[in-house]
């Protein structure tokens, strides 16, 4: 395995590089105090040469969104970071910032810079309460160094970076619910047109960029744009930390070339199958990307290779299932997060999740019937694209790749009453084909609290 | 007595001024997070007093507390433990950890504070640590690759009034004190689990 | 741009949404969350359309037509029809089947599209959400969850237009849900509009609910009676009772909108004690008739010395008759109809008189800059205060001058000032702020707005202003139809148009000869002649004075001692120990005529319904009236009054810029006295919200003294605490409200709120020198603080 392959963590083992003088002495600031001495062009420009795409999911040119930015508009600019990470089964970000909180500071530096942005915002999930601490006394370092607040590193360049806590919600995650959430607003994603890079943050021209994304940032600006694009494939030039979790011998967080294949990912560095069972199903990019299996084993990891095969990239954050794992309660439960983290504006996503989320729970606990699996085609094309936002669609990709791969467990669910895999179910004896009456007499899904759906909210 | 006064008034206004002049309502959620470590959880006061603070209505700081899981309406025991169910955690055991947390604090399914105050339990989505499955957060702190017995060793510690080492990172007291956290302000000297 | 839908071509304006490009062409594409005033958010997803060339479908409220797009609606369009289909069952999956209790049915866009394309049967064989149903939001409007479908026109509304946001989304996902905090009830005097644009029964008004169905009502257009923002209605009225008012689409005047007093207030023309029969006194009060009553008017004028007080109710055509008969007939200039005669808004009205439709709506949304002075729309003329945020929102700059702060203080800026000292601060050099404003209005030439109120002083100075800055005016009058009376001369020194007394040619063209060009007595002249038996006769029309006029004292003493006295109006209400005879007219549901704007655009009112009993409209009694003394108004019907007042009140230019002669301090005199002033507001105890008891419940309020912390610290008065307010005239005990928002030197008290008629404070004017104590027992009266801040000094 090439070490010159670890970019972003290459100083994962040296906890020295946490605190300021330790990432100072291994070379960090280095990049920042370069861009300082760049015109903003220069900056996205070079960016923009190294193919640098985001590592958030949708994998936009980072360079060319950043120059989508008015830096004439009499309207302040914004960089904001979405650390909100949420996406299940994805964890690269924390560790990079666990790891090496400066490189996040210096990659958002720079690319204030190249917006010429003088107020910036890390937006992190709430959840990640101690990676916020070491982001906020890294932040103090840097401003006790000068290297943020005014003139930094003594020039007359200013910048501040503020930390904002998100409070639990992953649609937070996603660009303008961000922005919506960080103004002081409801969580919910707004129009666009108009765009970010636009009217975004207090209605300004606003950046928004990935941890990942971001941090790779002062290594492009040290080594230069041909130097990423020596790295990874011609369609998505440098590295991605991958996030490899669930029935692996060695979950974890592994730096490698874009387009490594998964079997490399799988067998070399996670160790292959825990307990040396049969593969069943893995995400490429957390739980919004389609389950593939075992036949797609060679595929590459880069957006192009994945998206052939059926499937995204989306975060790299790779869940295995094995041959003991039931693939429709893998799917009522991301079908779940999906219904509990859904904004609710829009009709086929707060609708459609609650209902998927309902008919695959009574699948899943025996009670399921024949119609319910045209249905649930059904709704998985009446609520894919039809959503005001992505969250939908994520929703949709458990629905349709376990429909798609694994059938047979869902028909055997309704046929026999239980689980195929697991045994659990009440069972029936069934000859008949159609469900006999009682069969109506299903278990509702409970609710805490008073009524199904009183409301959570403050008490009178 | 107002949650906002004194000291909290000034940290209030602290965390008011990270934002731009004429946008303060972005201190919505810290502000809601400072209540919260006073009071345990977001009451009926704080939103009216921080409605009055950022110049809005209090409907409109009601609807941004109850979008968002972790600003929790409704009382909440002294020590929150979060456990998570999402993919990652329950194909290595997440289900059975919910089960102990529940059986080791006595909050039956479906409650959401034990009788004598002390514990909350709260299912969760994905928290980010999926490599280190299955894991429960103690005070928004983790505790990595947990067991249905370390549940039930970290429900015993906090009923003896010893709050475990987490993961990473140091222990953190209490809900309030986590709360306290999230505003982003440094913890309080005095900080126990006292309400 | 020009663009294909459904085969068929259309022209639009740039930046023209797919879904209005779509009615042109007589396509209705399904929707919920859509709505043309409202900013849109594609949030119901029912709209969708296909567009060629694109993969996805695209939802037609959020889309804007570019040149040579090729849109296909569901009527050509399978893929969007399904769509649509599909997100109807989305919709149906939770919904309730409450049609049959549900005050929607039967005017309902979901029901009309599942009927129309919905699924027949439901799928969904789970557990739909529940919730404890309705919660009352306010003492209006209800909320029933299960039904609402969450399109959030509500909500938007409450935070684009009214900027009322007591109504917000709670929580998230499927649990997400109309709500108001506890304790902090939907307070708003446009909560109204939210049930009307609801495109479900989930917000429901708690007068109409289980009230009727749709097709149990005749509907009929008409203008409400309530002030002079002249909103368009559909009245409803079922058995002969109107059930319901709804506001009317006039692009020009409300745009969708009626505030809660003009929706709910309508039950006044069936009030207990409305009488619709002519009485004479000398027969005990009893019923007589107009043959009998007129014989006996008659005499009691002949030769006599007549004076005429009215008030806003009328119609254009009432007050032109009333204007001729008056001139004609009694050959008198003693009338008016402004509730406190001369107010030093001489120059504004004149303005008014000669200048119709100078000043619109639509003038005051597209202003880059705009100036109110002495008015606080909200209160006043509810849909301009909407109309004025509409232009915030469209980026006008707008400045307040007011003794206290109003609502539109999240969109202007208010500069407080004292009762009477606005003349000082507008001549400029004596607030900076003011002075910005003027140099934005200066600025801005003919795109610059100023709109004056009746704040004693404030009308004239504001004019004034306008002149020297170049900017557009209007004088607006609170009264539905002060500026009806206000055209039609219905005014001491002012014939119809605005002429001055000596301008007579054309009147004397359709009137003949004026006898009397003397200018007559104003409302208090009138009165105080009235006390000193000055006068003989004095005609009452729809007004009542011992509510109306600032000075209860001496409306008592002119109605003891006026030899005659008689009314004319729907009732006798607290004139009944007074009237001499009574002439019953007609009700605005029964009448047919038009109205005046504060803009000076008439407006056609229509009858609803039949006269009650034998009243008549007002005009018509005015015509048989003359008769019976011996002239002759020369018109029949309403059509030849129309005629000949549209060729007297056509616009002219400007009469007269001096104040008139009407007296006038420009400035509060020092000393420890305050400077009390008073207007009504919006819900009050005024005669035509008589019966409107949810109104009153929601919106009413107790009377109240508010005054700013400096005053209430000099005097010994805590906020919550009562105070004593003496003046000349009287003096009452009332809960004090302390707050910064009201100038400094300046006290208010409410005109008309259950508990104090303020009219007995007050001596002629409306605003006079207080003395204000704190009151013998200072206990804080309970409920104090509980009275609804919605309006003017709270948040």
């Amino acid at each position: 395995m090439s070490e010159s392959h670890r970019v972003l963590t290459a100083h994962w083992h040296d906890p020295s590089v946490i605190p300021l003088a330790g990432y100072e002495a291994a070379g960090g600031y280095r990049a920042l105090r370069a861009s300082l001495g760049m015109s903003a062009d220069e900056l996205i420009q070079v960016v923009k040469d190294s193919g640098l795409r985001g590592r958030g999911g949708a994998g936009f040119p980072t360079g060319m969104k950043w120059s989508f930015v008015p830096r004439d508009s009499g309207k302040p600019t914004f960089v904001t970071v979405n650390f909100d990470e949420s996406e299940p089964g994805t964890c690269n970000n924390r560790e990079l910032v666990e790891r090496e909180p400066h490189a996040l500071i210096e990659g958002s530096a720079i690319a204030a810079r190249a917006i010429d942005c003088h107020l910036a915002f890390i937006y992190v999930r709430g959840e990640y309460l101690w990676q916020g601490q070491v982001l906020q006394r890294a932040l103090d370092e840097a401003y006790a160094a000068g290297y943020l607040g005014r003139g930094i590193m003594g020039g007359d360049y200013d910048l501040d970076i503020v930390l904002h806590r998100g409070a639990g919600a992953y649609i937070c995650g996603e660009e303008t619910a961000l922005l919506s959430s960080l103004e002081g607003f409801r969580g919910q994603p707004r129009l666009r047109p108009p765009f970010p890079a636009v009217e975004g943050l207090y209605e300004s021209p606003t950046v928004i960029n990935n941890v990942e994304t971001l941090m790779n940032v002062p290594h492009i600006v040290n080594n230069g744009a041909d130097w990423f694009k020596s790295i990874g494939t011609e369609k998505a030039p440098g590295t991605k930390v991958f996030t490899i979790s669930g029935k692996v011998e060695r979950p974890g967080n592994y730096e490698l070339p874009m387009g490594t294949p998964m079997r490399t990912l799988l067998e070399e560095h996670a160790g292959g199958v825990l307990g040396g069972r049969a593969l069943k199903a893995w995400t490429p990019g957390g739980s919004s990307t389609p389950f593939l299996t075992a036949d797609h084993l060679d595929v590459g990891l880069d957006f192009e290779s994945v998206m052939e095969a059926g499937s995204l990239l989306g975060t790299g954050a790779i869940m295995v299932l094995d041959e003991t794992d039931c693939m429709v309660e893998a799917a009522r439960r991301l079908v779940e997060f999906y219904a509990h983290e859904s904004c609710g504006k829009c009709t086929p996503c707060r609708e459609g999740t609650w209902w998927a989320a309902r008919v695959l729970g009574r699948i899943e606990s025996g009670h399921g019937h024949e119609e319910d699996l045209p249905v649930m085609a059904d709704m998985g094309e009446n609520i894919l694209f039809r959503a005001f936002c992505a969250l939908a669609d994520g929703a949709v990709s458990p629905i349709q790749s376990t429909l798609k791969h694994f059938m047979d467990e869902y028909e055997a669910h309704i046929r026999e009453g239980r689980c195929p895999v697991t045994g659990r179910g009440p069972g029936r004896e069934r000859g008949a084909d159609h469900p006999a009456e009682d069969d109506r007499a299903v278990p509702d899904v409970t609710f805490a609290g008073a009524g199904p759906f009183e409301i959570q909210g403050v008490p009178s | 007595m107002a949650i906002f006064e004194g000291q909290r008034l000034d940290e209030a206004r602290a965390i008011m001024a990270r934002y731009p002049d004429g946008r303060q309502r972005s201190a919505v959620m810290p502000l809601l997070y400072l209540a919260q470590s006073v009071e345990g959880s977001v009451t009926r006061d704080a939103l009216r007093e921080i409605a009055e603070l950022i110049g809005v209505r209090t409907a409109e700081i009601e609807a941004v507390a109850t979008f968002y899981t972790m600003l929790r309406p409704r009382p909440t025991g002294t020590h929150l433990i979060a456990v998570c169910t999402n993919l990652s955690c329950a194909l290595l055991g997440g289900n059975d950890l919910l089960e102990a947390a529940h059986e080791a604090t006595g909050i039956p399914a479906g409650g959401e504070i034990s009788d004598d105050g002390e514990f909350s339990v709260h299912e969760e989505e994905c928290l980010g640590v999926c490599e280190l499955a299955p894991v429960i957060q103690v005070n928004v702190a983790n505790h990595d690759r947990v067991t249905p017995e370390r549940v039930r060793e970290i429900v015993g510690s906090l009923r003896s009034g010893d709050v475990p080492e987490p993961a990473r990172g140091p222990a953190v007291e209490s809900f309030k004190a986590a709360s306290r956290i999230l505003a982003g302000l440094e913890p309080l000297a005095e900080e126990g689990a006292t309400a | 741009m020009n663009l294909t839908i459904d085969g068929k071509q259309v022209a639009v304006p740039a930046g023209t949404l797919l879904i209005r490009a779509a009615e042109q062409v007589g396509v209705e594409i399904p929707r919920f969350c859509d709505h043309p005033f409202l900013e849109p958010v594609g949030a119901c997803r029912q709209c969708y359309v296909e567009i060629e060339g694109q993969r996805k479908l695209f939802t037609s409220c959020t889309t804007t037509a570019t040149e040579g797009m090729v849109v296909k609606t569901q009527n050509t369009s399978d893929v969007a029809h399904e769509a649509q289909v599909a997100n109807l069952e989305f919709l149906l999956l939770n919904h309730p089947l409450d049609c049959p209790i549900c005050d929607r049915g039967g005017e309902c866009p979901l029901q009309d599209q599942a009927l129309a394309f919905g699924p027949g049967e439901s799928r969904y064989r789970e557990a739909k959400r529940v919730y404890p149903k309705p919660i009352t939001l306010s003492p209006l409007v209800n909320l029933d969850r299960e039904r609402c479908v969450l399109c959030a026109r509500c909500t938007r509304f409450c935070d684009e237009i009214s900027g009322d946001r007591f109504i917000e989304m709670f929580a998230r996902g499927a649990a997400q849900q109309v709500r108001i905090s506890a304790g902090e009830d939907f307070r708003s005097p446009f909560s109204g509009n939210t049930v009307q644009i609801c495109p479900v029964g989930a917000l429901t008004s708690t007068p109409y609910r289980f009230v009727a169905r749709p097709f149990d009502l005749s509907t009929v257009d008409t203008v409400c009676p309530h002030c002079s923002a002249g909103c368009n209605m559909k009245l409803d009225m079922r058995a002969g009772e109107v059930v319901r008012q709804l506001a009317r689409d006039n692009y020009d005047v409300n745009d969708a909108w009626l505030c809660d007093k003009g929706r709910s207030a309508f039950r006044f023309p069936d009030a207990p004690d409305r009488i619709a029969t002519p009485l004479i006194r000398e027969r005990g009060l009893e019923p007589a008739s107009f043959g009998e009553v007129l014989t006996r008017v008659a005499e009691w004028t002949d030769g006599a010395r007549v004076a005429i007080l009215t008030g806003g109710r009328l119609m254009d055509e009432d007050y032109y008759a009333l204007s001729k008969l008056a001139r004609t007939v009694f050959r008198t200039n003693d009338l008016d109809h402004r509730r406190a005669g001369d107010t030093g808004a001489a120059a504004a009205e004149r303005h008014a008189a000669a200048k119709p439709m100078s000043l619109t709506y639509d003038d005051v949304e597209t202003a880059a800059a705009i100036v109110v002075v002495g008015l606080d729309a909200e209160q006043e003329v509810p849909i301009l205060h909407l109309r004025l945020r509409k232009a915030a929102r469209r980026g006008a700059r707008i400045w307040v001058l007011h003794p206290r702060r109003t609502r539109l203080h999240d969109v202007a800026t208010h500069v407080l000032c004292a009762p009477g000292d606005e003349a000082r601060l507008l001549a400029g050099g004596a607030n900076d702020t003011l002075d910005e404003a003027l140099a934005a209005v200066r600025e801005a030439g003919a795109g610059a707005v100023v709109l004056a109120g009746e704040r004693p002083g404030a009308a004239d100075a504001a004019k004034r202003a306008a002149d020297a800055t170049g900017a557009r005016f209007q004088y607006v009058t609170r009264r539905a139809n002060d500026r009806g009376a206000l055209l039609a001369g219905v005014h001491p020194s002012l014939l119809p148009g605005g002429r001055e007394l000596d301008d007579v040619d054309d009147v004397e063209a359709a009137w003949g000869p004026l006898m009397n060009r003397e200018p007559g007595r104003d409302t208090m002249g009138i009165l105080r002649a009235c006390a000193d038996r000055e006068v003989d006769v004095v005609f009452l029309i729809g007004v009542d004075p011992l509510r109306d006029v600032p000075d209860a004292g001496l409306v008592r003493r002119a109605l003891d001692n006026v030899p005659v006295k008689i009314v004319q109006s729907l009732e006798l209400g607290s004139l009944e120990p007074f009237a001499d005879a009574f002439l019953p007219a007609s009700a605005f549901l029964e009448k047919d005529g038009h109205v005046s704007t504060w803009e000076g655009r008439g407006q056609r009112l229509r009858a609803i319904r039949g006269r009650d009993g034998i009243s008549l409209a007002d005009w018509e009694i005015f015509a048989s009236m003359a008769l019976a003394c011996g002239g002759d108004l020369g018109f029949e019907t309403l059509d030849q009054l129309h005629d000949e007042m549209g060729r007297l009140m056509a616009a002219r230019e400007d009469g007269r810029s001096e104040p008139g002669a009407g007296t006038f301090p420009a400035e509060v005199e020092p000393g420890d006295a305050l400077a009390l002033f008073t207007y009504p507001l919006l819900v009050d105890e005024g005669r035509l919200s008589e019966g409107a008891d949810e109104l009153k419940a929601a919106l009413g309020q107790e009377p109240f003294v508010e005054l700013h912390p400096s005053d209430a610290a000099a005097a010994g008065i805590v906020d919550g605490g009562r105070a004593t307010v003496r003046t000349d005239a009287g003096a009452a005990d009332l809960p004090a409200r302390v707050t910064e928002h009201i100038a400094a030197g300046a006290a208010f008290v409410p005109f008309n709120q259950p508990g104090l008629a303020a009219n007995t404070l007050f001596s002629g004017r409306m605003v006079t020198r207080a003395r204000i104590t704190p009151a013998e027992s200072d206990a804080a009266p309970e409920g104090a603080e509980a009275v609804g801040a919605a309006t003017g000094g709270g948040a």
